[in-house]
């Protein structure tokens, strides 16, 4: 057996030193030219066309749309202006707040599912009828409930989202195989200890997929809870651009929420890398 | 075997008993029955092999002894307590290594797993770890993940996992189907040598005709399902086991047509 183990071990450290060959700035970097690259290009015969031919009001270039977008954040006397604070942050607030109440009722919620066979069975039905409705379209009772308010918006978003974690979660939990279950009753490990250290880390690929398609949805649903009843917000000032022919705030706009949904899927895939390192590495190796 | 026909002696002394033990899994018509009527017991720090046909409830009778299923009737004692539960002192090898392993930890971290509930002070749960890694022939292996290893070191380390334990009784549920045959010598090696250091009793779940022979002391051969003892075999061959002199020894050779047969039917010994 040793002589099996010291090729194991030879083998792991050779697998090691092949990886860290390549240094890690270096593999950001080719992955970073890889995004930009064609972006760059799209954005490049944008400008190009639209210098060249006689102006369109509706599609304004690129870089003038940049520059209104700076203009519109950070144009202010001290930098910031009051869109950015009043509007951009009031967005990101309400978004974060929403998607955070809809993740943690999800995961709670889906926990249980995955758990009990009984809660799944009696559960199943109502929750596959509710997200059938288009969440969009919800925003009306929403507004007859809770009025056109803050709060209402978040309600709103964390309702939305809720879905993608509460689904993901059940079936991630629901789905953990016999032998870890077996593994926890059998060394006699608590309950609690069971959920938190054996069933939800497992289930937490899942999970996090879920997360991730809520992400986005949050964000949409943020947006579209803007345009209704309210008076701040980058909804808002969409909706105003577009009513007063502001075609380019109307695009400085749509940019920046763009700009934002990659931030925001930058992050969590950069969250996600440290939670699931062991996942990602485990996949490599079958 | 008759003193299990007086069940508080027996069961006092005994590191597991078995009386009337059956399961059926479902009812009416499509009712199937795993396992009918099993009655054995098992001496303290005995080797127990339970060999059958594919199907033969084995499973089913080992989930029954861990605890993990309450049978439909009859007792079961472990170390003179009638089990209700999972008992204490009793440690399990699981057949799929793979998933009995938590891919999120460190080996040493999967080790000391069980130990949470436990006693032991940081340093005592770190020592048994180690002793226990050692014991496997995986002592510096610790701060591995279980995805880097081989099959065969992984279930090495499930085995340590259940070393760290302490268990007076070890259940371990073909722990070995799913490896090469080389490394399976060396892993059947390994649990006779831990058995005399750790003075563990040991059943042993294979279908493996060989292995449940090189391993035991006795070995009990299940009937096709619904499941009953077909014979209580003695395995008098001479310790330590030797993979290449015990194997040829004759009375391992006649062992092992025996069972085969008892198994597989076949023509009759002469």
């Amino acid at each position: 057996m040793t002589t099996t183990d010291t090729s194991t071990r030879a083998l792991a450290t050779r697998a090691v030193r092949a990886s860290s060959r390549r240094p890690r700035w270096r593999r950001g970097l080719v992955s970073l030219a890889y995004f930009v690259i064609p972006l760059a290009v799209v954005i490049g015969v944008w400008q190009l066309v639209t210098m060249l031919l006689p102006p369109a009001p509706f599609f304004p270039q690129p870089f003038a749309i940049f520059a209104n977008l700076w203009k519109l954040l950070f144009g202010g006397p001290g930098g910031v202006t009051k869109v950015f604070t009043d509007d951009f942050l009031t967005t990101i607030g309400r978004m974060l707040l929403g998607y955070v109440i809809g993740a943690a009722w999800g995961v709670v919620v889906g926990t249980l599912m995955g758990l009990y066979r009984y809660a799944r069975e009696t559960v199943s039905p109502i929750v596959e009828f509710l997200r059938s409705i288009p969440a969009t379209a919800t925003l009306p009772l929403f507004i007859i409930l809770l009025g056109g308010g803050n709060d209402m918006r978040v309600v709103f978003i964390a309702y939305g989202v809720s879905w993608f974690v509460l689904i993901n979660t059940a079936s991630g939990v629901g789905a953990i195989n016999k032998t870890l279950l077996d593994l926890g009753k059998v060394f006699r490990i608590s309950p609690a200890r069971r959920l938190f250290r054996i069933i939800l880390p497992a289930a937490m690929p899942k999970i996090f997929a879920g997360l991730r398609i809520a992400s986005t949805a949050a964000l949409l649903l943020a947006i579209v809870s803007e345009f209704m009843l309210a008076t701040d917000g980058i909804g808002y000032l969409l909706v105003q651009a577009q009513g007063r022919f502001q075609l380019l705030n109307m695009w400085s706009w749509m940019v920046a929420l763009a700009i934002l949904g990659l931030l925001i899927n930058f992050l969590l895939e950069w969250i996600e890398g440290r939670v699931l390192a062991w996942h990602k590495a485990a996949r490599a190796r079958t | 075997m008759t003193d299990t026909q007086t069940p508080a002696p027996a069961a006092a002394t005994a590191a597991v008993l078995v009386e009337h033990v059956s399961h059926v899994y479902g009812s009416g018509p499509e009712a199937h029955h795993a396992i009918e009527d099993l009655n054995f017991s098992i001496r303290p720090q005995e080797f127990v092999s339970i060999v059958g046909p594919s199907g033969a409830g084995k499973t089913t009778l080992l989930r029954t002894l861990a605890g993990l299923l309450t049978p439909s009737s009859g007792a079961v004692w472990v170390d003179g307590k009638r089990l209700s539960g999972v008992p204490e002192s009793m440690a399990m090898v699981f057949q799929d290594y793979s998933r009995s392993l938590l891919p999120w930890l460190t080996i040493e971290r999967n080790v000391a797993f069980p130990l949470a509930g436990s006693k032991h002070s940081r340093a005592e749960r770190q020592e048994i770890v180690e002793e226990s890694l050692a014991a496997v022939g995986l002592a510096g292996f610790g701060k591995r993940y279980p995805w880097q290893l081989s099959g065969g070191m992984q279930q090495r380390v499930a085995i340590a996992r259940a070393l760290a334990y302490r268990p007076k009784l070890m259940l371990m549920d073909e722990p070995f189907a799913s490896v090469d045959a080389q490394t399976r010598e060396g892993l059947e090696d390994l649990v006779l040598s831990i058995r005399d250091r750790y003075q563990m009793t040991i059943l042993f779940v294979t279908h493996d005709i060989d292995e449940s022979v090189y391993l035991a002391n006795r070995v009990l051969v299940l009937s096709k399902p619904p499941a009953h003892i077909v014979e209580d075999l003695l395995v008098e061959l001479p310790e330590p086991r030797d993979q290449i002199t015990t194997r040829e020894d004759p009375r391992f050779v006649q062992l092992r047509g025996h069972v085969a047969r008892l198994i597989h039917g076949g023509p009759a010994e002469e």
